[in-house]
């Protein structure tokens, strides 16, 4: 298969997380030749999303790579219990329907409900995310969908509930005009104060001037807070949930933070928050897409023996399982950056120590967390920040409308930045504030896991950056919501690149595009919407048979003609 | 270049998309020509509704067309005896102008083709419109054409109007800025929760509902006071309802007599007498005149020269007597000034409300007072607590709701005369209030000091022999009703 490919590219990309998707399809975008690599059999990297079967044997057998110290449990039996079912006067081979229609019989014991068996059995309906984000509305990620035009590969659904930890309770965070409204826990005039709050926030920083943004400079956001005629619990949802801050966080931070909220807020449902329709993965995917629609040359499942870069020329020789290949650049993800090259200790932009990145936790229950309230209509996708002393997590709860869990399974991904090789042991203050083991109400969990992701991070025995390097290496995943920094990674890369070139311009729609030997300004059938097309055959069709003068129309078309020939005369 | 796509210049779109549009003019035109043919031919057949159906679909607001099509599914219809197949025919209507409502959910023509269609289909389906209301507002809860349509279809469904009103109740959870559910509240509350009190102008509602949607409308108030909508419906709660049609000013002397209404009114010749005591006909007011010499108005006038009567055949105790169906009160008890009777009733005078909404009409004057002190220019609580105030107790109010109004025509100078009007109705009424009780009724009406923008209820000022308008107010003096009642000549 080697043997087919062009010996020669502009630029060779290794891993499909999302940086090097995005560095992909931008270089493509602007007519550069892209070869993308995976060593993985499967698009995305750390970025990616698993059926349940595969997040399974992955976990089991790792990936030698990216993934570390993983560890799973189920909490449920391999089957269904037979017994069991006969004692709540279930046989044994009906124990399926029955299960099916609970609603109307007495509920079962969670662990009769499901087994392991029965959720492998559904595996393709999960989509568990290495890397789970949340994407602000009017976010860095969501410009960039639109702005590059590649939103329409792409589905969201918008965020359900924004939930703060307050008094040991979880509860809704009234962050929409209308959840303010509704809300039954503020006064009329703490709902006005509250609002005020948040627009004078939203308005904040427009005057420099204004008093109170050189009263609190170089205070903390808390600070700030605590002087704001509100409540306490209004001050605890700002500060977590809306202002994503901890006690430390400067306030031009809390303040810039909250206005990234309210800025997404009222576009897209009731919260800031979008997340993507079947598990995050999908999003490399989609900037792949592009790269492909440009001419982009997609390989998965191939190794990277070796890369050498020319002295004279800088020009990179990839080894691609024993097959040379030249390209001007190459950028690869952290993890596979062959150990040969590594060995040789030479300056690779962006390169690193090896490091544990992120600590991830992912849960499975038959039931969604707090109270009915904030499940209303099945559950949806629930966000809650945790905090434990200065340390901070991200918990998503997605139920099956998210198209990342079977109907009746709600997913849990937990995520915060690592702190040693144990993921679990990091994430135990968390799971503790959530799936309290100790009390009767607690969350059934079904089962279990906890992974690393691994980084790269640049320490004193790093080599120095060969400034001339055509070597380069993104960023892994870091700990934050939105793409943000991801962004930034890669068009801080591709800017390395090509200077001058404009990053993900907008790409055009199919009926944009003129095929080869087409003349551009004809009208072609083939680029019409499909609807339109239908029904201008069908009116043309029911117009044969009539006697009129269609000269009318026809001398339209003349005239423009005419016109557009002299104007184009008088533009040369 | 190769592999590289090539994307149309600008011009060159241009350019396609003019021959796109000369492609559709042409298809448009040919299928418009063949109509019109086919309509003075009488062909209302198959192909019509197939040509009609072509058009509208990508332009669903040519009324032409849809009335073609109902010709088309009369004479179709006409055609079959049976039932079901006529309602085959109904049915794929609905469906297409289902579609159509797709393109434009705000086409007139659309909703009003369901309309045509339901009401003649043999078995219409009322509570699939229900759902399909439903299913539109939920797409666009301000969508007025879909709330009209449903409540002309609820009707029809017969669907109880409790949950209509929770229905309407979820809508405005969700988005309460929306003028269409809050008016669909104000119809169906007033049905569900008829008001049984004494108090005129009557109110909307029970008290007890209505103290219920007080509260929700200033919360929706005071969580975004820059939207309009929940204002103008708590002011349709406080009771800025039309006034009840009733008798506001009376007089009579040996010449002649006039008569003042709150509203405009055709006064009949049997209506008015006046009685004794015992109820005996003293003296029947027949020939009445509107005294603008319109076919209704609010003041009426009656010469008695033509049947004279003097001052001494008035009974002590006289009653004006109003024999209509509309009219509450029919027996008014006169006083007597010199040689005249008279009767005076000032204008908008409060009843109490009941005790518990008078709590929570405080409660709420309060929680914008607190709120004035945080935001001391908020427009619409400046405007919602003189509302308040003047609700409560517009007497002991009086001048604090008024500074509140001079103090909007500060903060919200662009509707400074508004304010100054509102300002002037409030005067008048308490000047009216206390003429009412003073020495100076019926005979002189002295307006000259008072701060007034504009002259309102001036039916009520027919009555007094003398009237004294301030200066900025003269132009007002050429009206009939303000001629002065002694001089005053038809």
């Amino acid at each position: 298969m080697s043997d087919d490919l062009p010996d020669k590219f502009d630029l060779i990309v290794i891993g499909t997380g999302f940086p090097e998707s995005c560095i992909a399809a931008a270089a493509s975008r602007i007519g550069k030749t892209v070869l993308h690599i995976d060593p993985h059999e499967y698009y995305g990297g750390v970025w990616a999303s698993f059926n349940l079967e595969s997040f399974c044997a992955l976990l089991e057998y790792g990936n030698g790579s990216d993934i570390k110290n993983t560890k799973q449990k189920w909490y449920i039996n391999e089957q269904l219990n037979p017994e069991m079912g006969a004692e709540v006067g279930n046989s044994n081979s009906d124990s399926e329907t029955h299960a099916m229609a609970e609603d109307t019989v007495v509920r079962k014991p969670i662990d009769q409900q499901w087994s392991r068996e029965k959720l492998l059995q559904q595996s393709r309906r999960f989509n568990l995310d290495l890397s789970p984000k949340i994407l602000y509305s009017a976010g860095p990620l969501v410009q960039l969908l639109v702005s590059s035009n590649i939103c329409r590969y792409a589905e969201f659904r918008a965020v359900d509930r924004v939930c703060t930890k307050f008094q040991n309770q979880i509860i809704n965070v009234p962050c929409s005009r209308s959840d303010v409204f509704n809300t039954k826990d503020l006064n009329i005039v703490e709902k006005r104060l509250l609002m005020k709050f948040l627009s004078q926030c939203l308005a904040f920083g427009e005057d420099k001037t204004e008093e109170d943004t050189l009263l609190y400079r170089g205070k903390t956001f808390r600070e700030y807070l605590q002087e704001q005629k509100v409540t306490e619990k209004i001050r605890t949802c700002v500060m977590q949930a809306i202002a994503m801050s901890t006690d430390e966080t400067p306030f031009e931070v809390g303040i810039g933070r909250t206005q990234q909220f309210l800025g997404s807020l009222g576009r897209y449902g009731n919260t800031p928050f979008l997340f993507p329709m079947y598990g995050c993965g999908e999003i490399p995917q989609c900037f792949c897409r592009l790269c492909a629609v440009f001419g982009g040359i997609y390989c998965l499942k191939r190794n990277i023996d070796d890369i050498i870069v020319e002295a004279d020329t800088n020009i990179a020789n990839v080894v691609l399982e024993g097959k040379t290949i030249k390209a001007q650049h190459v950028v690869s993800a952290p993890c596979h950056i062959p150990t040969v090259l590594l060995e040789r200790n030479v300056g690779i932009y962006g390169q690193g120590e090896l490091v544990n990145s992120l600590s991830r936790g992912i849960f499975l229950s038959a039931e969604p967390l707090g109270s009915e309230e904030l499940n209303s209509g099945g559950g949806g996708v629930n966000l809650l920040r945790l905090l434990a002393d200065t340390r901070e997590a991200i918990l998503i709860q997605l139920s099956h409308f998210s198209g990342t869990c079977p109907k009746g399974i709600y997913l849990f991904h937990l995520t915060t930045a690592a702190q040693t090789d144990q993921p679990e042991q990091d994430l135990a203050p968390f799971v503790a504030q959530i799936f309290n083991t100790e009390t009767d109400d607690a969350l059934k969990l079904l089962y279990s896991a906890y992974f690393t992701i691994m980084g790269r991070k640049s320490t004193s025995s790093t080599p120095r950056v060969d400034v001339s390097t055509p070597i380069f290496c993104t960023s892994a995943p870091s700990y934050e919501l939105d793409y943000d920094n991801a962004i930034i990674n890669a068009r801080e890369i591709f800017t390395k690149l090509y200077a001058d070139a404009e990053f993900l311009p907008r790409a055009p729609d199919p009926e944009e595009i003129v095929i080869e030997g087409e003349d551009p300004r004809a009208l072609s059938e083939n680029s019409l919407p499909d609807d339109l097309r239908e029904q201008l055959r069908e009116l043309e069709k029911s117009a044969e048979h009539m006697d009129i003068e269609d000269t009318e129309g026809t001398s339209v078309i003349e005239i423009n003609q005419v016109e557009s020939e002299s104007q184009q005369m008088d533009a040369e | 270049m190769h592999g590289r796509l090539k994307v149309r210049t600008t011009e060159e779109e241009r350019e396609r998309k003019k021959k796109e549009q000369a492609l559709k003019v042409k298809a448009y035109r040919a299928a418009m020509v063949k109509i019109q043919e086919k309509r003075l031919s009488h062909e209302l057949d198959g192909e019509m509704l197939l040509l009609t159906s072509q058009i509208l679909l990508r332009n669903p607001d040519v009324s032409t067309l849809w009335n073609i099509r109902r010709e088309c599914a009369e004479q179709i219809v006409l055609k079959t005896e049976d039932l079901e197949e006529q309602q085959a025919i109904f049915e794929t209507e609905l469906n297409f102008s289902e579609q159509c409502l797709l393109v434009n959910p705000k086409s007139y023509n659309c909703w009003h083709h369901r309309c045509w269609i339901l009401e003649h289909s043999p078995k219409p389906n009322w509570e699939r419109e229900v759902q399909l209301c439903t299913k539109y507002l939920k797409m666009d809860e301000r969508n007025f054409h879909t709330w009209d349509y449903r409540r002309y279809v609820v009707e029809k469904a017969n669907i109880p109007k409790q949950s209509e009103l929770d229905f309407c109740t979820e809508k405005i959870k969700v988005n309460f800025s929306n003028y269409s559910s809050w008016h669909h509240r104000s119809l169906l509350l007033p049905l569900l929760y008829p008001y049984e009190g004494e108090a005129q102008p009557k109110r909307a509602m029970s008290e007890e509902k209505l103290q219920n949607e007080l509260e929700m409308v200033l919360t929706a108030a005071f969580t975004d006071p820059n939207d309009s909508s929940a204002w103008f419906y708590q002011r349709w709660l406080l009771g800025y309802s039309r006034q009840e049609l009733d008798v506001c000013a009376f007089r009579c002397n040996n010449k002649h007599a006039m008569l003042a209404f709150t509203n405009p009114l055709i006064l009949d010749a049997k209506d008015v007498a006046i009685t004794n005591s015992e109820g005996t006909v003293i003296i029947k007011l027949t020939n009445w005149h509107s005294i603008n010499k319109t076919k209704a108005d609010n003041v009426w006038f009656f010469s008695l020269t033509d049947n004279a009567i003097s001052y001494k055949e008035f009974p002590k105790e006289a009653f004006l007597e109003i024999n209509r169906s509309d009219i509450s009160l029919k027996k008014i008890i006169l006083k007597t000034y010199k040689e005249s009777l008279f009767y005076f009733k000032s204008p908008n005078q409060q009843h109490a409300f009941s005790k518990n909404v008078l709590n929570e009409l405080q409660s709420q004057l309060e929680s914008c007072e607190s709120l004035l002190e945080y935001e001391p220019d908020s427009k619409w609580t400046l405007l919602t607590s003189a509302l308040l105030m003047h609700a409560i107790d517009a007497q002991k109010y009086h001048n604090k709701s008024l500074e509140n109004l001079e103090k909007l025509q500060k903060v919200d100078a662009l509707r400074e005369n508004y304010y100054k009007d509102l300002a002037s109705r409030w005067i008048l009424e308490k000047f009216l209030l206390n003429w009412m009780d003073s020495d100076a009724v019926p005979y002189e009406l002295d307006l000259r000091s008072e701060n007034l923008n504009a002259l309102y209820y001036s039916q009520y000022l027919c009555i007094a022999d003398k009237l004294l308008l301030p200066n900025n107010l003269t132009n007002y003096s050429s009206m009939k009703q303000l001629q002065g009642f002694s001089i005053f000549e038809y």
